[in-house]
């Protein structure tokens, strides 16, 4: 088990290690950071001094050392376009990504998993087709389409719910919807065939034979027994989220991490480009770790393989 | 299994949540606050640290400038200045008015020009728009009321660099900058993090960089101040990154003024019985640069009849008419028609496909030729440019980058066909557009040394007279020898509160100290 977990560790390792090269090398390719920092009007010297400032003059390699000797001793660095250091950016962006995240995740479980269990206790029925055209709509609407009739409907039309910005909780429940919504065919899918699966099992079959009530035997024994792979999707569905979405937040005018990505590579802010990728990467790399030795612990075959 | 009761509850709380949403109503008239957004994150409403069009508007609100130009009429009027006079060509004395004060109380003089001045001028001293204060060699307060201005040239553009975009501080106002790490490990002074202290009709009250700015007005307002005295109460910036929620905010009361409508909006916006829409010009130009210098090599934009082959090939009337929108007016000359000295009695290339295909088969390209076609900016307007080049049989290859990647190519001389556009700084006097095109700058790609001689001469001649003859050379040879071919300016489309009263200028500004409520 314990060389299961090394390995695993190194790898994880080695994956924020290769994301944070590649996410320098690119932000570098992708032009000239100091023409960019300069603006529009630079004169050919501007830009030289902007570059020296900033040490854009030095080797690659040698830039690249230096951002990860800092980063070592837990120095981000400073963001040149919003004049604060990386780690006080983030902790004004993250917040907001984290409840937006929490949120929608929250509105697709509460939609999903119950249009899931009706469409696996009717299937085929009017009822089955109208939950799958529901959770699918999900998939088929772009979320940015699905957010400005929200946008429309609650903001303009009825006038109960703030449009943009996030003043307040009521401000979430859009872009908490929106976002939520993309993520509910996915996880209605899976709840719908685990319970197919779960309502034809001998379990449930004697549970129903004993003469427990309907809605026991769908909620304690089949639905139970369905939702574990279901719980794992969420968990990624989650991790995704954290991540940040540029739309929704762009739609919503929310400050979180996916706008500020997006922001950042437009005005080629590398420090915070940089934190936020090794953030991401390494967010997404220690889930997998979790999930491995997880798995690693309910079936041995992994660990040994 | 749920009780009746949890029913009741759940349905109590879901609708107390619909009670307590709030109304968008932060905005209008009922509470005497001017809410506008536009998509820009603002980390600094220091003019000198950032040149974006939002904090230009914010310092015409917040700041007052030695001179100023009346958006309305472009007239220069003496705003902290009482008067001004060039003592030789190279010297430019101000008297500064009287009983001026900042928003601390501290009273105006000389000093405070002076200290503002020689602070920006200083080349370490990070300040973004160059332009504005590169030709000062020193500023020096001669008495309390008198400032005086040394030229490193003669500068006939220093009174345009002095109206509104150039903000006055107090004395030993960046003093306390903060040091932050710069390169190499050294500590260098962020001076854009001080939070501008003016003499405006507006006051700061509080600024969250990157999402909103909330400006008061200025009950100590100077009497006489040729911007007049400001009317509405508060101006609250916020960031709305989408045009559609800006829309939805403004349609709903929760915005009152907006930039940058899209053509599609526009119309659709203007039915709506509480908005109002209007378009305005901006400085922008939109031109293509063509390499008849050969800079990038031998290219068959080396040769004249091509040249013209390509201005008579594009439609200009009908991109700028039809694509770009209302605002947006064609150009013939290499400036914005409203620039000192921006003069369009040039030659004029009208649209002639039929003319452009003779031209090209004089030129020995009797099936036409293809050529790379760079540009970093607004793709359907290049793209539009493209098929008007295919239909006489210019083969483009679109390379479409971002600006600073399509820089170093550019400035390099590797470019022989680019789309660019161009916005002077918001300058309006030609030695900010043409002048930094053909004055053998790394942007110049006709390197034609007596169209160089001429807008040197204009560009340092105080003479406004003189200044206009030559520029007017400069752009009529620019025009004959068919070096680039200038296309269309810029438009702008507001919308705002319909109970709104507030002048739609063509300097791509809002000066909110005009507004008043209906």
């Amino acid at each position: 088990m314990l060389r299961f977990l090394l390995r695993r560790l190194l790898m994880t390792v080695l994956v924020i290690a290769v994301t944070s090269v590649v996410a320098f090398s690119l932000v570098h390719l992708s032009g000239d950071p100091a023409a960019a920092m300069a603006g529009e009007g630079a004169s050919p010297a501007d830009v030289e001094s902007v570059r020296k400032t900033y040490g854009f003059d030095r080797p690659l390699p040698e830039q690249y050392v230096t951002w990860v000797k800092r980063v070592f001793k837990g120095d981000f660095g400073r963001s040149h376009y919003l004049r604060a250091s990386v780690a006080q950016v983030l902790a004004d962006h993250a917040p907001i990504t984290i409840t937006l995240g929490a949120l929608a995740i929250v509105f697709a479980v509460l939609l999903s998993i119950p249009l899931g269990v009706l469409a696996a206790l009717y299937p085929n029925t009017l009822v089955d087709r109208l939950a799958v055209g529901l959770a699918v709509g999900g998939q088929a609407v772009p979320s940015f389409l699905f957010a400005l009739l929200l946008i429309y409907i609650f903001g303009v039309m009825l006038r109960v719910l703030p449009i943009s910005g996030s003043g307040s909780w009521t401000h979430f429940v859009l872009p908490a919807v929106a976002l939520g919504y993309y993520a509910t065919p996915a996880i209605m899918r899976l709840t719908r065939s685990g319970m197919l699966d779960a309502l034809q099992s001998d379990h449930v079959r004697t549970a129903r034979a004993y003469g427990l009530p309907a809605w026991r035997v769908i909620i304690k024994h089949a639905l139970r027994h369905a939702m574990i792979p279901v719980v794992s999707l969420i968990a990624v569905q989650l991790g995704f989220m954290l991540g940040g979405s540029i739309v929704i937040e762009t739609v919503f005018a929310l400050k979180g991490v996916g706008y500020l990505a997006w922001q950042s590579i437009q005005r080629s802010d590398i420090e915070v480009i940089q934190a936020i990728l090794l953030l991401i990467a390494a967010a997404y790399a220690l889930l997998t770790l979790a999930a491995d030795v997880l798995n690693g612990v309910i079936d041995p075959r992994i660990r040994v393989g | 299994m749920m009780t009746n009761k949890k029913i009741w509850a759940a349905m109590a709380f879901a609708a107390s949540a619909v009670c307590i949403a709030p109304q968008a109503a932060t905005a209008g008239k009922s509470n005497d606050t001017l809410t506008w957004a536009t998509a820009s994150e603002v980390d600094t409403i220091d003019l000198y640290y950032q040149n974006l069009r939002e904090v230009v508007i914010m310092a015409h609100q917040m700041c007052d400038t030695l001179m100023h130009r009346d958006p309305r009429t472009g007239e220069y009027k003496p705003l902290l200045a009482e008067s001004f006079k060039w003592a030789d060509d190279k010297t430019l004395e101000f008297k500064l008015r009287h009983g001026v004060k900042f928003h601390n109380g501290k009273e105006l003089n000389a000093e405070d020009v002076a200290y503002t001045f020689n602070h920006a001028r200083q080349p370490d001293s990070g300040v973004v728009t160059r332009l504005l204060v590169d030709w000062i060699e020193n500023v020096e307060a001669v008495s309390p009321d008198t400032v005086r201005f040394k030229a490193k040239a003669p500068t006939p553009a220093a009174i345009e660099y002095l109206s509104g975009i150039t903000p006055v501080y107090p004395k030993g106002h960046y003093d306390n900058a903060p040091s932050v790490p710069g390169a190499a490990g050294k500590m260098r002074r962020d001076y854009g993090a001080v939070v501008p202290m003016c003499t405006g009709p507006y006051k700061v009250k509080e600024f969250k960089p990157g999402s909103s700015v909330t400006l008061v007005k200025n009950t100590d307002y100077f009497k006489g101040s040729p911007k007049g005295q400001p009317s509405i109460g508060t101006l609250v910036y916020r960031t709305i990154p989408d045009t559609e929620t800006q829309v939805a905010e403004l349609v709903t009361g929760g915005l009152d003024w907006i930039w940058g409508v899209p053509p599609e909006n526009a119309k659709q916006l203007a039915s709506m019985e509480n908005v109002t829409v209007k378009a305005a010009p901006t400085t922008r130009i939109s031109f293509l640069s063509l390499d008849a210098a050969g800079r990038s090599g031998d290219t068959p934009m080396k040769k004249q009849q091509v040249r013209e082959a390509v201005a008579y090939a594009i439609d200009r009337k009908a991109i700028s008419r039809d694509l770009v929108g209302e605002g947006s007016e064609p150009l013939v000359s290499m400036c914005y028609p409203a620039q000192f000295g921006c003069s369009t009695d040039v030659k004029d290339y009208p649209y002639n496909p039929q003319k452009a295909k003779d031209l090209l088969k004089q030129a020995g390209f009797p099936d036409g030729f293809e050529i790379p076609l760079y540009a970093y900016r607004d793709r359907p307007y290049t793209e539009a440019v493209a098929n008007y080049l295919r239909a006489v049989g210019i083969k483009t290859d679109l390379r479409f980058l971002q600006w600073k990647a399509l820089r170093g190519p550019l400035q390099e001389g590797k470019v022989a066909m680019a789309h660019l556009s161009w916005g002077s700084q918001g300058v309006l006097d030609a030695s900010a557009s043409v002048s930094n095109y053909f004055e053998g700058s790394v942007d110049d790609y006709a390197r034609d040394e007596e169209v160089k001689k001429w807008l040197d001469a204009a560009d340092s001649t105080i003479d406004p007279d003189k200044r206009k003859e030559l520029y007017g050379k400069a752009l009529k040879k620019i025009a004959d020898k068919a070096y680039f071919v200038p296309l269309f300016s810029y438009g702008r489309t507001y919308a705002f509160n319909k109970e709104l009263d507030i002048p739609v200028t063509p300097d791509e500004l809002a000066h909110f100290y005009l507004a008043k409520w209906k």
